[in-house]
């Protein structure tokens, strides 16, 4: 008190963090790479915008997706993308596909007392010319797999693609085996699906889906350049090749 | 012993009689024929009821008096006996029928509302402190599984499904009446015609639309019930209403 | 801790072309611990009328008592068959009567209504723990594996699928469904609903 005498202690706490809502997610081909995510951003019961990527090109054969605290989120993605141009000038070569998920656990598990409080999602083209994704948790624990979701709506889309991606609790034909690999058109559907289904049954999931094709160099783009919408963002169709398409979600 | 008012076993408490007879019920039954007539009829397409409304004085308001009752959208009820009584009845009638919406979001079938009607009526008959009700009954009401149905309850808590009846001062000639005139293939505009012939027989003064009362079950088309709930109020359509006071006049006019 | 992830489980109902089917785990646990493969938390009301009931497991046996009870005081009372629509409403009053110390259940239920032309119609309905309804017209869903249950139903589903396309439909989604859910699974078993027949199948699913 002001006159210096004793008051009862008080405590005072400030949160760091907060969930900004949206879902990605992520399926390997066998030479390509297909990386999603929707563009909601919202706090609470708020939507602060119909318009805020998650997912990001980070080379020629990389994309990052992040989803969890958005303003760790963004600082996470500046930061892997410095560090990716320092390995150019150093290097004089883009960063391979698991050299850059090792950095991210690095980075991350830096951060391993005060968490970038995301998840993370890396997609692209290894150095052998096949599709991989690697997920990781906040702190860094990562692997290779051929499909992850991660985000608010995970719960929803994980088991899906269990089913339609890994064939989970099917069984083939017999004398045949389920595919290792889909085809292009047929993950897109399965992606599209996946965040139509979301965004009808979760609030935080909504507005817009932008997905990210990685293409290995020299293997055919599997007819994606006819598909409506669809952009090209890579410099020299004679290397691996990036494309990204847009899709509407619902807003309500 | 033996006196004019029925002896020993006459009072408050409903006792057997050496014979066999509970004789407040029968004093019951007596109050019920002293009542004005009431009668049914049910049609091929419906059922009509109907009651004479008798004021002692010409200066009473008669728009007052309500003799037939609706009891919930399907049911309506008419009676001859005891106006006071029949009251009490209609009030935990429809408190029956409230409850059984609230807990299966429809409302009862005629038969389940009778018999929870004649429960009510027999206990009068068993409980202490009480007398029985001073009323008979014509419930008349329409349900999915069973169409429309018409039930006559009597002050004993016994009820019966009729095809035509009627109830108090004027039943017998009434019911021998209509014994004549009754067909199963009889549509709702004749049964309410034969209705009001019906009560003309030994009707004391003059019949007009403010001297008797009529209600109705419309068995709803075909149409109706694939609409089934009215968009927005979520209820179906009414199937018993009463008549007008314009629409008897008409009636009567006919 | 949830109440529902006591003893876990989980629940599905869809809607088919002129039939129902309804489809549960058979997982019985205590918190992490599992108890029982055998717990049944389906169980048929009526010939037309099958409840399912995720949740507390002393409540399952009580609410699947308490509604046999009920239907049978229905049928001999009102001598006629007890409509699901109907039922629906009894589970939900039922349930509602206990607003204050809930039951801790999500009754899902399906059936086949007749119509006024004497047919019979689809129909499927869930409640939360306090018995407010929910007449979905596609699936519905209840458990501990209740989201991923509506994630998945939500990409498998379509309209008017055969009895044994309605089968496949409601089999894998509860299998992919239970199978990312910790406190359900344990085998699992699908009844389908037709006009003439029920089919019960009970499936091997993954036992971890």
């Amino acid at each position: 008190m002001p006159d210096g005498s004793f008051a009862h202690p008080q405590q005072r706490q400030f949160n760091p963090y907060t969930d900004n809502g949206g879902t990605i997610l992520a399926i390997a081909g066998a030479d390509f790479t297909v990386i999603a995510g929707d563009t909601r951003q919202s706090e609470g019961y708020s939507i602060q915008t119909r318009y805020a990527p998650k997912v990001f090109r980070l080379t020629d054969r990389a994309v990052l997706a992040v989803n969890g605290f958005a303003a760790d989120g963004n600082m996470f993605v500046k930061k892997v993308k410095q560090r990716l141009e320092w390995y150019r000038h150093a290097h004089a070569k883009d960063m391979p596909l698991r050299a850059i998920a090792r950095l991210i656990q690095t980075m991350l598990y830096a951060q391993r007392f005060f968490p970038y409080y995301v998840y993370n999602i890396l997609g692209g083209i290894e150095e052998d010319g096949s599709g991989a994704v690697y997920s990781f948790d906040p702190v860094g624990s990562y692997e290779r797999e051929a499909c992850r979701a991660a985000g608010a709506a995970q719960s929803l889309v994980q088991p899906f693609l269990d089913n339609q991606i890994y064939f989970k609790n099917q069984k083939a034909a017999p004398g045949t085996s389920h595919p290792t690999h889909l085809p292009l058109s047929d993950v897109l559907s399965i992606v599209i699906d996946s965040f139509t289904s979301a965004t009808e049954r979760h609030i935080e999931v909504g507005d817009g889906l932008e997905i990210y094709v990685v293409v290995a160099r020299g293997r055919s783009p599997q007819g994606i350049e006819g598909i409506r919408g669809v952009q090209e963002l890579s410099a020299q169709p004679n290397g691996d090749r990036t494309f990204i398409l847009r899709r509407e979600l619902k807003k309500d | 012993m033996a006196t004019a008012d029925g002896g020993a076993y006459s009072y408050s408490l409903t006792v057997f009689s050496p014979s066999g007879k509970l004789v407040q019920i029968e004093h019951a039954l007596a109050a019920v024929s002293s009542g004005t007539t009431s009668l049914g009829i049910k049609a091929s397409n419906g059922i009509v009821i109907a009651t004479e409304k008798k004021t002692s004085s010409i200066l009473i308001d008669d728009t007052m008096i309500d003799k037939v009752s609706v009891i919930c959208p399907n049911i309506g009820i008419v009676y001859s006996g005891m106006g006071p009584d029949f009251r009490v009845l209609v009030a935990k009638a429809r408190k029956s029928a409230q409850a059984y919406w609230k807990i299966y979001g429809e409302y009862p079938p005629t038969k389940v509302l009778v018999q929870e009607i004649a429960t009510i009526m027999q206990q009068a008959t068993q409980s202490g402190g009480v007398r029985p009700y001073g009323v008979s009954l014509l419930v008349a009401g329409w349900d999915i599984t069973r169409g429309p149905s018409l039930y006559q309850v009597d002050p004993s808590g016994s009820f019966w499904a009729w095809k035509a009846s009627a109830i108090g001062k004027n039943m017998v000639n009434a019911k021998t009446f209509l014994e004549k005139r009754y067909n199963d293939d009889i549509s709702l505009e004749d049964a309410i015609h034969t209705a009001l012939l019906t009560l003309k027989e030994g009707f004391e003064g003059h019949m007009t639309e403010k001297t008797i009362e009529i209600g109705v079950i419309t068995v709803p088309s075909d149409a109706d019930l694939a609409a089934g709930k009215i968009e927005g109020t979520g209820r179906v359509k009414p199937t018993f209403r009463k008549l007008t006071e314009e629409e008897v006049r008409d009636y009567l006019a006919m | 801790m949830s109440i529902m992830e006591y003893n876990g489980g989980s629940v599905i109902a869809m809607v088919g072309k002129d039939c129902v089917a309804i489809a549960s785990d058979l997982r019985l646990g205590n918190q992490a611990l599992g108890i029982s493969s055998n717990f049944q938390k389906i169980f048929q009301m009526t010939d037309r009328i099958f409840l399912g009931l995720p949740g507390l497991a002393t409540d399952v046996t009580t609410l699947k008592e308490t509604f046999r009870y009920r239907v049978n005081m229905y049928t001999i009372k009102e001598e006629r068959e007890l409509e699901p629509e109907t039922f629906a409403h009894m589970v939900s009053s039922a349930l509602y009567e206990r607003r204050f110390g809930p039951y801790f259940i999500e009754p899902v239920m399906c059936g086949l209504q007749k119509t006024h032309t004497g047919e019979y119609k689809p129909f499927i309905a869930a409640t939360d723990l306090i018995g407010c309804l929910n007449f979905a017209k596609d699936f519905v869903v209840a458990g501990t594996a209740s989201t991923k249950l509506y994630g998945v139903a939500e990409g498998l589903w379509e309209p008017d699928l055969e009895p044994e396309d309605l089968f496949e439909t409601c089999a894998q989604t509860l299998l992919n469904a239970v199978d990312r859910d910790a406190y359900s699974g344990w085998g699992a078993e699908v009844y389908v609903l037709t006009k003439d027949k029920v089919i019960r199948r009970t499936l091997k699913g993954r036992m971890d």
